[in-house]
């Protein structure tokens, strides 16, 4: 068999892949900002249905959601009155970015809520509007608290783009999968070795960009601020 | 359109599958958190050699997306054991193992690698102290791990867990791609004959989250009714 001349055909269908992934990434985050908003803000009904959709995201498997958006997107759109244009890829572009942003939405919470209620209450009565308190403060440190989990969901979010071939989008998978027909099925085995390299280094490079920001962010890793009150301590009974 | 007459009739057909999912997602659940143990064990102790292996099943189950570990289990595991048993002299025809052994191996293995990681959480959330104490009480190793470590790691482990169990009943829903029915492949079926796909597949939908619910309910319960109250 010859990977050799597996891999270029593979990589031609590397930009579909990424496409959906960056689509779901940037749709996925607004959602998610959205969601969390919603449902930290407790707004009577609204905030009900963000949880309903987050818990959607979260406890039903992927395939199902790709499914569901390709059968169910175009029934919302002609009742709508307008032309049916999901194909394959947009289908499951939406169903990736409704998926990412729920999953987010559970790391954005936690990470809001992390950040010490004191800030809040300082931030206010220093006399800071609403946005100011968000970007200025309390933003900055929960995007500290945020950057673990969000690495764990963009690598969640790759894995997870491997499954659009089942609605038919043309991406990686499937054309490993025509590949190997084209063998007669005789080297699945090692196509699928191939593939999971791919995967392997779209997942490495994700993380590295996370870790590189986790690495910059400028508040200390909370290990190290616990030790030095530690040591503090230590320092103040000697 | 959307035709609720079939709903009823779909629900039943869907609901069958799901003692047979939810009995997978058991056996899963306990092996993985089985050999997740036994990595999380490693790590801890650091024990040379076999605490580099197993970082490096760490990277490797957690950089390849379950799909493609469940293909290469299903073209790679049957061949794999007809050679070791053909080592040990055995004859047995490993190509005839059922699709749903395979299956669970393959979920198993993934879910091992994340499993790890929750229980060594859990060991490193462990205060040493307590096992000072024990010992200089005199408790040997086997109490020590029954009376005192087993239950707080169990308990401070198990809002992961509940995680975790939710993770291999989605993983279960890759079992279509080898001809294992769960309920998403079950509503898959049930929508190829009479055409109704999208209310299969919203039945399916409610299956999951209720499922979800549930589990998370009883999680919970546990939690509350297992933690000391001081």
């Amino acid at each position: 068999m010859d990977v050799s001349a597996m891999i270029p055909e593979l990589l031609s269908a590397l930009p579909l892949t990424l496409a959906i992934t960056f689509t779901a990434l940037i749709a996925g985050f607004c959602l998610a900002l959205l969601a969390t908003t919603l449902r930290v803000h407790r707004v009577p009904v609204i905030s009900h249905l963000a949880d309903l959709y987050v818990s959607y995201a979260r406890s039903v498997p992927v395939v199902l959601q790709l499914f569901v958006a390709f059968y169910g997107l175009p029934l919302l759109v002609v009742l709508f009155g307008s032309e049916d244009f999901f194909s394959p890829t947009i289908a499951a572009m939406v169903a990736l970015s409704f998926y990412h942003g729920g999953y987010l939405s559970e790391v954005l919470r936690p990470a809001y809520l992390a950040v010490d209620r004191g800030q809040h209450d300082a931030a206010d009565s220093l006399g800071y509007t609403f946005r100011q308190k968000i970007t200025r403060v309390v933003g900055p440190q929960a995007v500290h608290f945020a950057l673990p989990g969000y690495g764990n969901s963009v690598i969640y979010l790759i894995h997870n783009v491997a499954l659009v071939m089942y609605i038919g989008a043309a991406d990686v998978m499937a054309t490993a999968h025509l590949i190997m027909e084209r063998d007669y099925n005789q080297y699945q085995f090692e196509t699928y070795l191939v593939l999971a390299v791919i995967y392997s280094v779209m997942c490495l490079i994700a993380w590295l960009i996370v870790r590189f920001f986790e690495l910059r962010s400028p508040m200390q890793a909370p290990e190290a601020t616990a030790k030095a009150q530690i040591k503090n301590a230590l320092i103040a009974s000697a | 359109m959307f035709d609720t007459d079939i709903l009823l009739q779909d629900s039943q057909e869907i609901l069958g599958a799901v003692p047979v999912t939810l009995a997978m997602a058991f056996t899963i659940f306990v092996l993985s958190t089985i050999v997740g143990s036994l990595f999380a064990l490693v790590e801890y102790r650091r024990i040379p050699l076999l605490r580099e292996l197993v970082v490096t099943y760490k990277v490797v189950f957690k950089g390849v997306p379950m799909v493609i570990v469940i293909f290469l289990a299903y073209f790679g595991l049957p061949p794999a054991l007809q050679f070791l048993f053909s080592l040990v002299g055995i004859d047995f025809n490993a190509h005839e193992t059922p699709n749903w052994v395979i299956l669970v191996i393959a979920i198993t293995g993934c879910v091992a690698a994340f499993q790890a990681e929750i229980i060594k959480g859990a060991l490193n959330a462990f205060d040493t102290g307590q096992s000072d104490a024990a010992y200089s009480l005199g408790y040997t190793k086997g109490q020590l791990f029954r009376r005192v470590l087993f239950p707080q790691v169990a308990l401070t482990a198990i809002p992961d867990l509940t995680t975790s169990m939710m993770v291999i009943m989605k993983a279960l829903s890759l079992g279509f791609a080898i001809e294992v029915v769960d309920i998403f492949a079950q509503s898959q079926l049930t929508a190829a004959l009479n055409f109704y796909y999208l209310e299969a597949f919203v039945i399916a939908v409610v299956i999951y989250m209720v499922i979800a619910y549930v589990v998370t309910q009883i999680a919970d319960r546990l939690e509350q009714s297992l933690r000391v109250r001081t």
